[in-house]
């Protein structure tokens, strides 16, 4: 798990360096590596050159590069599309569902990986189960219809609350590194089970639940189908479902388009910079698990 | 296996054992069982209808000669697209693992570059290539004039299903690049020093050194691949729309099934037979997944 990690990475880091020292500048690398960053990034700036143009240059010169940027785009299709609304309610799934998701992983798991609970062995398979349902969408939405939840964003925020993925797997492996120790120690002081859970476990756990926190938002944020059978009430949709309900009624009006993909893309692409670390080390961590 | 516990009561740990296992088996595996018990019946979209069982019918009417071409076609593009992408993703993976596990300026960059596109999620994704492929003079139209050529993109049936599986690809292949990078580091490089001595070409270095300790990296994305690929559909709902007949996979065809979508088709809303092609799908990636990973694990054994 991640503590096998380090010193791993620890000996990546000092191979490298020997080898830096020893070879010449790999031009053929650089090269490769542009192509790299124009495949990725070409996209992003072609949208947003696209969005800076007018109805018209994009009609008469739709791929050359914008003469007379139109920053008005981005306000007209930030009013015509209401993404303010959108992206609240998706930030609202989001930060519940995430919310939901770690905490029953906390929960769950640190019972389960120390064998605090009758069956341990079994509730581990369970967490694995998880991973392999069969797709679920007709009885998601039949469940929520006969809970009368249907069209709730309650109903929504508990169906990908639920979807806690490699959650409790990652933590279990996580939560053996944590000494068994520290639980005796802490029950002989008189601290009782929940308190220790949240005072304790919690903030020593952090870097695996941060882990669990962001591979779930990002899941949540991206979510579509799910929002598009269980919401019919557009006020509550999510910023996926708006853009693409944006899409249906501006098709033909790219420069339009193109500026509210940016809008949405745009607080990912910022908000991604500073979660970079945890994304990767969180990829890594579920695999090993 | 019940181990020691330290703390005073048991009580505590069981009240929030036991309401997060409620919870998620409430909103978790209800659904997922409900599926397999929903598949045979005639089960319908519009809440208040009588719900009769139907044993079987729902799967014989799968493979029925009326809705064979369907379902067919549904087979035939999941498991197209769900290899196609898986091969071509860990190829691709594989080769930008490698590039960026040398020492060039500006690794950490790049990698989060490649990464990027899982974080702008299918929408933006869709959106952004649905821009590049528009047909009247988006880039790979107008690429495509310069040689006097013109094509439908999303709406070509021969080339719908390629060009998903290429934004598939680009979108999803920043987490296979990480797995494969963390694989690469584990790799000693004392190895591929003496491999060099022996007078190792670069290409024998990697055939035979690299790939075979990269091992459990490549069980790894295949898995990951495969049962990612056999069950997203979000992409292809974005990008050509729930009804493409040449990219309707199984999962877009519960949905159409379950949902609507189709106009005023009498097949929409029959749930009872859209969870019989969630079962099938379930089925599929169930054998594809145990068959990929006999495999991969033989092959981890011999080396």
């Amino acid at each position: 798990m991640t503590s096998t990690a380090s010193p791993r990475l620890e000996r990546g880091a000092r191979s490298l360096t020997r080898s830096r020292s020893r070879r010449r500048i790999p031009i053929g690398a650089y090269i490769c590596a542009f192509v790299l960053l124009v495949v990725f990034l070409f996209p992003l700036l072609y949208l947003l050159n696209t969005a800076l143009k007018s109805q018209a240059e994009f009609v008469s010169n739709p791929v050359g590069i914008v003469t007379d940027p139109q920053w008005g785009n981005f306000t007209t299709a930030w009013h015509k599309g209401d993404f303010g609304a959108y992206i609240l309610n998706s930030v609202l799934y989001t930060l519940a569902g995430s919310i939901i998701g770690t905490l029953l992983t906390l929960v769950l798991a640190f019972p389960v990986a120390r064998g605090y609970i009758r069956g341990a062995k079994y509730w581990s398979v369970v967490f694995v189960l998880v991973l392999f349902l069969p797709n679920a969408l007709i009885t998601q939405f039949q469940l929520l219809l006969r809970l009368g939840l249907y069209d709730t964003q309650l109903g929504y925020i508990l169906l990908v609350g639920v979807g806690v993925g490699v959650g409790p797997l990652l933590l279990s492996g996580f939560v053996r590194s944590i000494p068994r120790e520290l639980d005796e120690a802490a029950a002989m002081d008189g601290i009782g089970y929940w308190r220790y859970l949240f005072t304790f476990i919690l903030p020593l756990a952090r870097p695996a639940l941060v882990t669990v926190f962001i591979l779930q938002a990002v899941w949540i944020w991206n979510e579509i189908i799910l929002a598009t059978v269980l919401l019919a009430d557009p006020t509550k949709f999510p910023v996926t479902v708006g853009l693409y309900a944006f899409k249906g009624t501006y098709g033909n009006q790219w420069p339009l388009l193109a500026a509210a993909t940016f809008i949405v893309a745009a607080p990912l692409i910022v908000g991604y910079v500073f979660i970079q670390r945890y994304l990767v080390n969180g990829v890594v961590g579920a695999v090993k698990g | 296996m019940t181990q020691s516990f330290p703390f005073p009561r048991r009580m505590p740990v069981r009240i929030t054992f036991g309401l997060g296992m409620l919870l998620l088996g409430i909103f978790g595996f209800v659904p997922a069982v409900g599926v397999l018990v929903a598949s045979f019946t005639d089960l319908r979209g519009i809440p208040g209808l009588p719900i009769d069982f139907v044993g079987i019918q729902n799967y014989v009417d799968f493979f029925s000669p009326a809705k064979w071409a369907d379902s067919a076609n549904a087979l035939k593009n999941t498991i197209i697209f769900a290899v196609a992408s898986t091969v071509v993703q860990i190829v691709l993976a594989l080769g930008i693992a490698v590039l960026l596990n040398r020492s060039i300026k500006g690794r950490a960059f790049y990698r989060a570059v490649v990464f990027m596109p899982t974080i702008l999620g299918v929408t933006v994704t869709g959106l952004i290539w649905s821009l590049i492929f528009n047909v009247s003079g988006g880039p790979a139209a107008s690429v495509l004039n310069l040689f006097g050529k013109h094509s439908a993109f999303f709406g070509d049936p021969k080339l719908a299903l390629a060009l998903v599986i290429l934004v598939q690809v680009w979108m999803v292949i920043g987490i296979s690049v990480i797995i494969f990078l963390s694989g690469l580091q584990a790799v000693p490089e004392e190895l591929e020093e003496a491999a060099e001595i022996d007078g190792a070409s670069s290409w024998q270095r990697f055939r035979n050194v690299t790939v075979p300790l990269l091992a459990p990296s490549i069980t790894a994305n295949v898995l990951l691949g495969i049962v990612n690929a056999l069950q997203s559909y979000q992409l292809i709902y974005v990008l050509s729309g729930p009804n493409n007949r040449s990219t309707q996979v199984l999962s877009l065809l519960v949905y159409v099934q379950g949902f609507g979508g189709a106009s005023g088709t009498t097949l929409s809303q029959s749930q009872g037979y859209a969870a019989a092609v969630s079962m099938v799908q379930f089925v599929l990636v169930a054998i594809v997944s145990l068959i990929a990973l006999a495999i991969l694990r033989r092959r981890e054994a011999k080396l």
